[in-house]
């Protein structure tokens, strides 16, 4: 279980993490959703006891990550973004290394390390160096090296970036499989469509403050049956706030020169209406989005994920 | 404490795994020793060197001898220092000196008086030029002092050259010039290689991974230290037995030669290691190894002998890191156990650990 409360994070006059508080329990996959720079490694360096955090409190299965660090660490396992592997070493002294590193020896060393293998699917190329594996092995050897002492809190820090859909996939099973068999997992992403698939609970984070929270059905409501329509093009501002105003149920989340985002319910249905009203626009390219947790990112920050 | 084992292991692995780059740390100070042996080995000639003279007689007789040896082209290759009888045996074990020439007491009244005297000439066996020219020209000094006291005298002077034998006198001599400070300049490249290391762990971010496990970055660090001193004693114990048999080097304590080596590469290690963890990159990090290494490496005798150089240039290089490190293991080769440099080493590694530790926490964030 991990328990955040009122966590912040400063450095110097830069507040990296500001106030966040969660939540996570065992069997329970808590996503932490934001774009790159809001905060999300911050927050799991803090979680991991990598960081001190400037105030609030975070527990770890009951230790306080601060007072008690060795013990939350106990605890955890972490897989970071980065392949931090030992490219020279084969996948089996890797965990050998990170299992040790967790006090494992022995037998029990051994068992657990020839489960790592199984579960990643590297048993067959147990013995080769890393630096012989593919892009997507080498991240489920990362993840492996996080679970290999089967942690109750797993933290996950974008563990799929650039990794080929495959790989993404597979790794994405093995996240669900760990919070099946009763671990805790915090989940960082900046990918929507990964957090929707499967977190149980999500975060979503922006500039170091976490800005909603609550189950994936609770976060939609959020937005309500309204879809998302983004359009891309040449447009004035002020001029197309004013022509939209006429149009009824249409909300503007976000316009500028050259995008404009609207939420509105029935969207398919209506735009021929939205054309009529943007008629001395320049309209280039149109895309419709069910409800979903864009949209509400999009209504809460006003900006896009990816920007 | 297990931990600082299975870091070392892992250590220690990955370098048997990738072997090239310790070889060619170690080819590089191979190949100096070769070419300069070849160019001034048993044979060959040299620029510079020192001539202690030990004045026990206190008269004008040790004044003029020295100042014989000060004049014309013999002046621009000897240095003339004076120093008790000792002492100066001392420094000629640790290959300071090229010679040491003793005035016995009663030199000058005996010279005066035309009663022969001895004096004692000891050589440094790891040299052969420098000892030989001052033999002869003192050899010559004394026929024509004695022609003098002759020409000025009734009675002819009979003076007798005792040249003694340094106890360390064998065809390996100039190895002990040689190799310590190759040796150190191995020991010091590979330093700084395996140190580059802490960089490289953390760019991949193994050193942020660590960090968050419940074993401690001081043990972490501890098996770095570990692998390093196997690695080590490992190329010391190696060089110094290759020395031997090829080039009859003399090593009064080979154990304790292997164990200096490997305790004062850690402290280079440590040393390189707080250097590197002090840059904002890993290039800068790099480059500021470069920047350390290569000077030192140059002043501390690795490429060229304290002896070879001039006086300034070696008075500073003997007080450099790795320049101490070299004549340390001179004195150790020679017999010589000193306590207190084995408590500097000591001490220094535990100030540098602790500092690594602190640094290695803050590359880790």
């Amino acid at each position: 279980m991990i328990e955040v409360q009122q966590l912040r994070k400063q450095y110097g006059g830069l507040i990296a993490v500001r106030d966040v508080s969660f939540t996570a329990r065992p069997g329970e996959i808590f996503g932490l959703l934001g774009p790159n720079g809001a905060g999300k490694t911050t927050t799991i360096g803090c979680i991991s006891a990598l960081l001190a955090p400037s105030s609030g409190e975070i527990r770890v299965m009951g230790h306080d990550v601060v007072h008690d660090a060795v013990a939350a660490r106990r605890s955890l396992g972490v897989v970071p973004q980065e392949l931090a592997l030992y490219d020279d070493l084969s996948a089996r002294e890797n965990l050998a290394y990170w299992g040790g590193a967790q006090g494992l020896r022995g037998a029990k060393l051994r068992e657990r390390i020839q489960a790592a293998l199984d579960l990643t699917g590297l048993l067959d190329r147990a013995r080769e160096p890393v630096k012989r594996f593919s892009g997507g092995m080498k991240r489920r050897l990362n993840f492996a090296c996080g679970i290999v002492h089967r942690p109750q809190v797993l933290l996950l820090d974008e563990p799929t970036v650039g990794v080929d859909p495959q790989s993404r996939v597979r790794l994405l099973e093995l996240v669900r499989e760990q919070a099946r068999s009763g671990a805790c997992v915090l989940y960082t992403t900046h990918y929507m469509e990964e957090a929707e698939s499967l977190c149980d609970r999500l975060g979503i984070i922006d500039h170091g403050r976490i800005i909603a929270q609550g189950t994936l059905r609770e976060l939609r409501a959020m937005v309500g049956e309204r879809d998302l329509l983004r359009l891309t093009g040449v447009f004035q501002p002020e001029t197309v706030r004013q022509a939209l105003a006429c149009v009824e149920g249409v909300e503007i989340l976000h316009a500028d020169e050259g995008q404009l985002s609207l939420s509105m319910s029935d969207a398919s249905h209506r735009l021929p209406v939205i054309f009529g009203a943007l008629n001395g626009s320049e309209v280039r390219g149109t895309t419709l989005t069910q409800p979903s947790l864009e949209s509400l990112f999009i209504k809460l920050t006003g900006t896009e994920l990816r920007e | 404490m297990r931990f600082i084992w299975i870091s070392a292991w892992k250590d220690l692995l990955r370098l048997r795994r990738e072997p090239v780059a310790l070889l060619t740390w170690i080819a590089i100070p191979t190949f100096v020793v070769i070419i300069l042996t070849l160019v001034f080995g048993p044979g060959g000639s040299r620029p510079h060197g020192t001539l202690f003279i030990a004045d026990e007689d206190g008269g004008i007789g040790a004044g003029m001898l020295a100042s014989a040896f000060s004049q014309g082209a013999l002046g621009q290759m000897l240095t003339i220092e004076k120093v008790g009888a000792e002492a100066g045996r001392r420094r000629l074990d640790r290959g300071e000196g090229s010679a040491l020439l003793i005035v016995p007491p009663g030199f000058t009244a005996s010279f005066i008086a035309a009663r022969p005297v001895t004096l004692d000439l000891v050589r440094n066996p790891s040299q052969r030029i420098l000892p030989d020219m001052i033999q002869e020209s003192l050899a010559i000094m004394l026929d024509r002092a004695a022609s003098f006291q002759g020409a000025g005298g009734s009675q002819a002077l009979q003076l007798v050259t005792n040249v003694i034998p340094d106890k360390s006198e064998q065809p390996g001599g100039f190895a002990a010039l040689l190799l310590p400070g190759a040796l150190f300049m191995a020991i010091f490249f590979i330093a700084g290689a395996l140190a580059a290391d802490v960089w490289r762990e953390r760019s991949s971010g193994a050193l942020r991974r660590i960090a968050t496990t419940p074993a401690s970055l001081g043990a972490f660090l501890a098996g770095k230290l570990l692998a390093s001193a196997l690695v080590f004693s490992v190329i010391g114990a190696f060089g110094l037995l290759v020395a031997r048999q090829l080039m009859n080097l003399r090593i009064a304590n080979l154990p304790a030669a292997v164990l200096w080596i490997a305790a004062s590469g850690c402290a280079l290690y440590l040393l390189i290691m707080i250097v590197q963890s002090a840059a904002s990159s890993e290039r800068v990090a790099s480059m500021l190894t470069n920047f350390v290494t290569l000077p030192l490496v140059m002043l501390g005798g690795g490429f060229v002998p304290f002896e070879w150089m001039p006086r300034k240039l070696a008075t500073i290089g003997q007080w450099t890191p790795n320049g101490w490190c070299v004549i340390e293991l001179r004195a150790v080769l020679a017999g010589e156990m000193r306590i207190t440099a084995a408590a500097i080493v000591a001490a220094f590694i535990t100030a540098a650990w602790l500092i690594g530790v602190r640094n290695i926490r803050r590359l880790a964030c």
